[in-house]
C-alpha cells in the first residue's frame, strides 16, 4: 500500500496483475517488467516460488524482462541494481527460484555475484546450474570459485566441476571426462534374423 | 549432371581441395580406402541417433541406400524406447538398438551417424560423433548458440570428417535452378531477399508438470539443456516452440530459407551484420517464441537486406517462401513441407554468354536422398566439404539465433563476423554459449 493516500503502491499493483489468473492482464503485466526495474525483483521471485504453474511462469519472464533490460549496454547502474536484487534472491527457501536466479545472474553478474553463487555449488539441487552458470561469468573470479569449490566437493561432482575448471583453460589432474561413458540401456530388442 | 563449381573442372577442384586439406584421414572402419575412395566393399556402415520424425526419414533413406548395396544399417538410438521400437521393426534384423548414443559411438565399425535429434542435443552430439571419428548428418538448424557452432566446425576440421547439415535445397533441383538464375542476373542485383512464414503457435492449453510417459528416458531428452520437469506441452514435438531448444519458425524454417538465400546471394562469406528483430509474445502458456516476428539483417560490401517476416508481406501461394527483390523485378522462391520445384521463371532461364553454372551432386530426384547422396559424395571424393558443411550451417544457424537474440534483448546487435562476438554488448555475448548439463556437454 501506499503510506500517502492508501492505494496499492505501483509494485504492489504490479505484483497483482502478475498473479492475475487472467492472461490478457498478466500477460502485458510481465511483458512490461521493465519499468519496475531492480525494486520488482524480490516481490517476483517470491511470485515465481508459487504452486499455480502460470504464476509462477509469469512471474519469471517478468523477472528476465528486467534482467535483460537492466544489462543493455550504457544502463550499468541499473545492471547493478538488478544484481544486488537478484544475490539477494539467491538466498530463496525453493530450489525453484535459486535456480532461475543462478541463470539470470549468469546473463548480468559481474564479480560481485561470484561468491553468492558459489555458495550454491554445495547445494544439492542447485548446484549443477551454479555449476553451469558460473561458466558464463569472465574472469579469474569465477574460475577460482570453481577451482575452490572442487578440493572439496564430493566426488561425483568432482567430475562436473572438473570439466567447468578444464573449459576455463585450468589444468586438472584425474577426474576425467565421463563425457562419452555411456550407462543407459533399453529394454527393446534387436528383430531376430 | 555433375556440373563443376564455379566454372573450375572438378579435377582442378579436388586437386585445390586436397592441397587444403593435406593428408586425409577418414573413417576408421576400413570401409573407406586411403584418399577418400570407397574400399574393397563401398558401402558406409550408418547409425541413427533420434528416430522421430525427421528420424525416420533418414532411416527410411538409409534403408534403401542399403538396398542400392552403398550403406550398412547397423544401429538406431532414441531415448523413447515406443519410437526406438517403431524404428528398430522399420530397420529389419542386424541392426542394434541403443537408447544411449554413446554405445553407438563407440562402435569402431560405425562409420557415419546421422542426428536427428531435438535441437539442443545437435552440438553436443556431433562434436562427440566426430571426436570418435564419424562422418556426420546432422539435422537443421546447426546449433542452438554461436559458440556451439563454433565448436562443430573445430570438431569436424580436427577430425577430418564430413559434416553435413540437413539443409537440403542447396542440393535439391527448385534451389540449384532459383540460385543460378539469381547469381546470372535473372533480376538483376539483388538489393533485398524477403522472407513471410505463418506464425508460431500458442501454447492455449498450459499443462502442470507431469512425470514423463512409460519408455521416455527423460533425463537423456532434457540432455544438455538445464534440467526440467517433464511436461506434456514440451516433449515430444513442441520443442519447437521454446526458445531455449527449437527456436521457433525463425530457426526450423529459417534454417533452410536463410540457407538457400545465402547460396543464391553468393553471400557465404558475409559473416558480419546487423541484425534487428521486433516480435510479439505470447501472454500464456510453455511456449515462449513470438507470435508474430519481423527481423531485419542487414549486410555489407555488397549491401543487401534480408528480412524475415512472420506472417511478413506473402509475396507468393505457399504456406512460406521468399523473394528476391532486385533491379528488374523480383524472383519468388516458395516453400512448403516437402519439396516444391522453383518458380517457372528459375526454371526456364538459360545461362547468359559467359554465366557462372553453379555445382550440385544430382543423383537422385528424391531431395532428401540426394542430400544424403552428396555427402556420400564428398566423403569418397575425399574433400569432405558437402553442399551445406558444417561451416556453412553454422553461419546460417547464427543468423536464426542472432535473430531470436535481437528479440530477447529488444534491441539492435552489431555482429562482427571476424571476431565472432557482438560489438559493445557485453550482455549479449554472454548468450553466444549456453553450458551445458554435466555429462552432456562438448
Amino acid at each position: 500500500m501506499n503510506a500517502n493516500n492508501g492505494e496499492p503502491s505501483p509494485l504492489a499493483e504490479f505484483s497483482s496483475r502478475i498473479r492475475s489468473p487472467d492472461d490478457s492482464i498478466s500477460g502485458p503485466a510481465w511483458q512490461g517488467a521493465q519499468t519496475y526495474g531492480a525494486a520488482a525483483i524480490g516481490p517476483l521471485a517470491g511470485i515465481l516460488g508459487s504452486e499455480d504453474f502460470e504464476i509462477a511462469r509469469n512471474a519469471k519472464r517478468a523477472m528476465y524482462r528486467i534482467t535483460r533490460h537492466a544489462g543493455r549496454p550504457g544502463a550499468e547502474t541499473e545492471a547493478e541494481a538488478a544484481e544486488s536484487a537478484l544475490i539477494t534472491a539467491l538466498r530463496h527457501e525453493s530450489a525453484t527460484v535459486r535456480r532461475a536466479v543462478l541463470w539470470m545472474l549468469s546473463e548480468i553478474g559481474g564479480d560481485r555475484a561470484v561468491e553468492p553463487m558459489a555458495a550454491l555449488l554445495t547445494d544439492y539441487e542447485a548446484r549443477e546450474d551454479a555449476r553451469a552458470a558460473l561458466m558464463r561469468l569472465p574472469g579469474e573470479r569465477a574460475t577460482a570459485a570453481l577451482r575452490g569449490a572442487f578440493r572439496t566437493a564430493p566426488e561425483p561432482f568432482k567430475y562436473a566441476l572438473a570439466d567447468a575448471l578444464r573449459k576455463r583453460g585450468e589444468q586438472v589432474d584425474g577426474y576425467p571426462s565421463q563425457k562419452l561413458v555411456p550407462s543407459k540401456q533399453t529394454t527393446v530388442q534387436a528383430v531376430s534374423k | 549432371m555433375n556440373t563443376p563449381r564455379n566454372g573450375m573442372s572438378r579435377r582442378r577442384f579436388l586437386q585445390s581441395s586436397a592441397l587444403a586439406l593435406g593428408a586425409l584421414n577418414l573413417a576408421p572402419s576400413g570401409v573407406l580406402a586411403t584418399g577418400g575412395a570407397p574400399g574393397a566393399n563401398g558401402r558406409f556402415v550408418v547409425g541413427h541417433i533420434g528416430v522421430g520424425g525427421m528420424g525416420m526419414t533418414h532411416v527410411v533413406n538409409m534403408l534403401r541406400f542399403q538396398k542400392e548395396g552403398k550403406v550398412r544399417l547397423a544401429a538406431v538410438c532414441d531415448a523413447d524406447d515406443n519410437r526406438l521400437e517403431a524404428a528398430v521393426n522399420n530397420a529389419g534384423a542386424g541392426v542394434v538398438p541403443y537408447r544411449d548414443y554413446r554405445y553407438l559411438l563407440e562402435r569402431k565399425d560405425i562409420d557415419a551417424v546421422l542426428i536427428a535429434t531435438p535441437d539442443h542435443w545437435h552440438a553436443v552430439q556431433t562434436v562427440q560423433a566426430c571426436e570418435c571419428g564419424k562422418h556426420v548428418y546432422v539435422e537443421k538448424p546447426a546449433s542452438v548458440t554461436v559458440r556451439e557452432g563454433q565448436a562443430m566446425v573445430a570438431a569436424a576440421r580436427a577430425n577430418k570428417v564430413a559434416v553435413q547439415v540437413g539443409a537440403q535445397a542447396r542440393t535439391a533441383k527448385g534451389g540449384w535452378q532459383t540460385c543460378r538464375a539469381i547469381r546470372n542476373g535473372i533480376v538483376g542485383k539483388v538489393s533485398r531477399v524477403t522472407c513471410w512464414h505463418y506464425a508460431n503457435p500458442v501454447d492455449d492449453k498450459p499443462l502442470p508438470d507431469s512425470p514423463p510417459p512409460e519408455g521416455l528416458d527423460w533425463d537423456l531428452w532434457v540432455g544438455p539443456l538445464p534440467f526440467r520437469p517433464h511436461n506434456k506441452r514440451y516433449q515430444p514435438a513442441n520443442f519447437r516452440w521454446l526458445l531455449e531448444s527449437g527456436g521457433g519458425q525463425i530457426r526450423d524454417r529459417g534454417a533452410h530459407q536463410f540457407s538457400t538465400i545465402l547460396w543464391c546471394m553468393n553471400a557465404d562469406h558475409q559473416t558480419s551484420f546487423t541484425v534487428t528483430a521486433t516480435g510479439r509474445a505470447p501472454t500464456k502458456g510453455l511456449w515462449d517464441c513470438p507470435i508474430d516476428m519481423n527481423v531485419l539483417f542487414e549486410f555489407k560490401n555488397p549491401d543487401w537486406t534480408l528480412e524475415w517476416g512472420q506472417p511478413g508481406d506473402k509475396a507468393g501461394q505457399t504456406e512460406f517462401g521468399n523473394a528476391f527483390w532486385g533491379e528488374h523485378g523480383r524472383l519468388i522462391l516458395e516453400w512448403e513441407g516437402g519439396y516444391r520445384p522453383a518458380n517457372p521463371e528459375a526454371v526456364n532461364f538459360q545461362l547468359p554468354p559467359g554465366g557462372q553454372e553453379v555445382y550440385r551432386t544430382d543423383e537422385y530426384e528424391d531431395f532428401n536422398m540426394n542430400h544424403k547422396a552428396d555427402w556420400f559424395k564428398s566423403i569418397r571424393e575425399g574433400h569432405l566439404r558437402p553442399a551445406v558443411d558444417i561451416e556453412i550451417g553454422h553461419r546460417t544457424a547464427t543468423l536464426c539465433n542472432l535473430g531470436n537474440l535481437a528479440y530477447v534483448l529488444g534491441r539492435k546487435l552489431v555482429w562482427d563476423g571476424d571476431r565472432q562476438e557482438v560489438r559493445n554488448d557485453p550482455e549479449a555475448n554472454r548468450f553466444l554459449s549456453r553450458p551445458q548439463r554435466y555429462p552432456y556437454v562438448l
